[in-house]
């Protein structure tokens, strides 16, 4: 009888979810086979990276990963860690997809690594202390265990368990994701990233990624806003205030980013910073980051104080798009300003006539991205099918 | 043998050499005197030779830029920037490995053990010299290891030793007596990008 009411305690089926939707998602992950067998089969090459940019897309869209992952885990944490009841309601989902998104984030790194495997034996066999990469890969390693004992907890009922991980997945989480930031910032190469702004920006920008997330979630869970259960509409239109908040907070960040790389047009800065403004990422920079990214979602919550759902999940969808094309933009737009002068005979590759270098992905690159971005979803899907992520 | 096999064999070797003198002395440098060059870029070709540097464009370990300060006609003149990796005192590309794949020898050389590259690209990203590329022979990121494989030997990098005009100056810095250490001492010199703190050990006469 036990083992009964425990299987019915994890497992549960939801009908709101149709199949077409969990077709046509895997149809879409697919597309991303493509591009994994090609890099298999033809190595490296198949993608658009070079000696001056030497990380493209998928660096961006693992970042984008994890930090949707982060931010799932702070937002949940709120409720069943930090003891507001009114968020606990949000645990289950947000710590599922937290762990979806770091496992599709591990995948999209693992077709970057020119060795992943190589990787987890000398991670541990030869590891570099000083190593951002070394820290940042290690600690999300942790956050993965904590949150998946976290997600056993919180399936079990268990909030002494779910209190416990869920701690250690903050403690651990904050400290990946700000290594992570630490990846760039600690490059002194690199000005446009160099600094202790990155590490706090992130932190930041996973909130926003967090809240956005569990906006959309419970609506695709409960089919529309009108359908969310009494509980649930009181912890999103909290949860809407806060993403205006820190959305406020993030375009304040960008603004100041912006003047101080511009101000006196400090060398590398300010070149990666126009490339941004005017030059060749600017309609990212412009539309996908600035409007759907920061605008529109504030404006939107600014306007209908947070109290209206169905607006709030259009502005979690916009900023969950635009915040896709934040992190490209972040991670290229360092690398656009080259270490050398691109002189004859320097041999600097990608170089166009305006000093710069350039990078656009290739269409394997492309479609690993949108397959592991289906897959996730697509693997979301299923476990708000087959789960009962409901209280 | 294969080009492939033989860049890997050589890179195998180089990890062993640098293993059996773990307790050498010396410090290697390079003191470059750039008015000499005369951009025959036989130093390029002796480098890709000597180290089975894979074919391709942008697969080098050293280069030669010409320097873009051009005068105005009829004023004119012409200089040009060998270089390749700096061979840091404080490299930042070992600092970031997460897996000590790049480090340094006891004679101060940066080297990439290619076995334990993970191909992350970090220290791509952290090399103010774009000195780096991944190459297909070794799977692993290579770079200039002042011909790590001729330290034994005593001979000079192919670089250095393909010059006509002997603009390259090979020698042990930590050597009053050497002529690296001579031609520091008689003349002014400077480093590539010496704000980023980075201590080249190649120097540049003024």
């Amino acid at each position: 009888m036990s083992t009964n009411t425990t299987t019915m305690d994890f497992f549960a089926k939801n009908d709101k979810i149709s199949n077409i939707w969990l077709i046509l998602t895997l149809l879409i992950s697919l597309f991303g086979v493509y591009g994994v067998f090609n890099v298999l089969i033809n190595g490296h090459d198949v993608y658009g990276v070079t000696r001056t940019v030497p990380w493209g897309i998928l660096i961006s869209t693992y970042v984008f990963f994890v930090v949707s992952s982060t931010g799932l885990c702070l937002i949940s944490s709120m409720g069943h860690v930090f003891g507001i009841e009114k968020y606990e309601v949000i645990g289950k989902r947000a710590v599922i997809l937290a762990i979806l998104t770091l496992l599709c984030g591990f995948g999209v790194i693992a077709m970057e690594l020119g060795h992943p495997f190589r990787m987890m034996i000398y991670n541990i066999i030869s590891p570099n202390f000083e190593s951002a990469i070394w820290w940042m890969g290690t600690l999300y390693g942790v956050y993965l265990v904590f949150i998946i004992i976290e997600f056993y907890f919180l399936m079990k009922h268990n909030h002494k368990g779910a209190f416990y991980a869920g701690l250690g997945g903050f403690i651990a989480g904050i400290s990946a994701h700000s290594n992570l930031g630490a990846v760039f910032g600690l490059l002194e190469a690199r000005p446009f990233w160099h600094g202790p702004y990155l590490p706090i920006y992130f932190i930041l920008s996973a909130l926003i990624s967090g809240t956005a997330l569990i906006l959309i979630i419970f609506n695709i869970s409960y089919g529309r806003p009108s359908n969310l259960p009494e509980k649930a509409k009181n912890a999103l239109t909290g949860l809407s205030k806060l993403f205006g908040l820190f959305l406020g907070i993030i375009i304040f960040f960008d603004i100041w980013k912006i003047i101080t790389s511009v101000y006196g047009a400090p060398p590398e800065k300010y070149e990666s910073v126009m490339a941004l403004l005017t030059g060749q990422l600017s309609f990212n920079f412009w539309f996908f980051e600035v409007m759907l990214g920061m605008l529109i979602p504030f404006f939107i919550i600014l306007f209908t104080k947070g109290r209206n759902l169905t607006a709030s999940l259009i502005a979690a969808i916009s900023a969950v798009i635009g915040i896709f094309y934040m992190r490209y933009d972040l991670v290229i737009a360092g690398q656009l300003f080259p270490m050398r002068e691109p002189a004859p005979g320097a041999h600097v590759q990608s170089a166009l006539q305006n000093g710069m270098v350039t990078y656009s992905p290739s269409f394997s690159e492309i479609s690993i991205v949108i397959g592991a971005l289906g897959f996730c979803v697509f693997l979301y899907l299923l476990a708000e099918k087959y789960l009962n992520l409901s209280e | 043998m294969s080009e492939n096999s033989r860049a890997l064999k050589l890179a195998e070797d180089n990890q062993k050499l640098a293993n059996k003198r773990k307790k050498a002395k010396e410090k290697w440098g390079i003191v470059l005197d750039t008015s000499k060059c005369i951009d025959c870029k036989a130093c390029t070709v002796a480098c890709k030779m000597e180290n089975y540097v894979p074919v391709g464009f942008y697969n080098y370990r050293i280069w030669v830029a010409e320097d873009t300060h051009y005068a105005k006609y009829p004023v004119i003149s012409r200089s040009f920037q060998p270089s390749q990796c700096q061979q840091c005192e404080n490299p930042p590309c070992v600092h970031v490995c997460p897996t000590h794949a790049s480090y340094k020898t006891a004679d101060g050389v940066v080297m990439v053990d290619s076995k334990k590259c993970i191909l992350c690209k970090y220290c791509m990203t952290a090399c103010p010299y774009d000195a780096r590329y991944e190459s297909h022979a070794t799977e692993a990121i290579d770079k200039c290891t002042f011909c790590y494989q001729r330290r034994e030997e005593g001979k000079d990098p192919a670089c250095v030793e393909t010059c006509p005009p002997k603009v390259r100056v090979f020698g042990d810095l930590n050597d009053p007596n050497s002529e690296v250490s001579r031609l520091l001492a008689y003349n002014e010199y400077t480093v590539l990008k010496p704000e980023k703190g980075t201590k080249p050990k190649l120097k540049y006469i003024k």
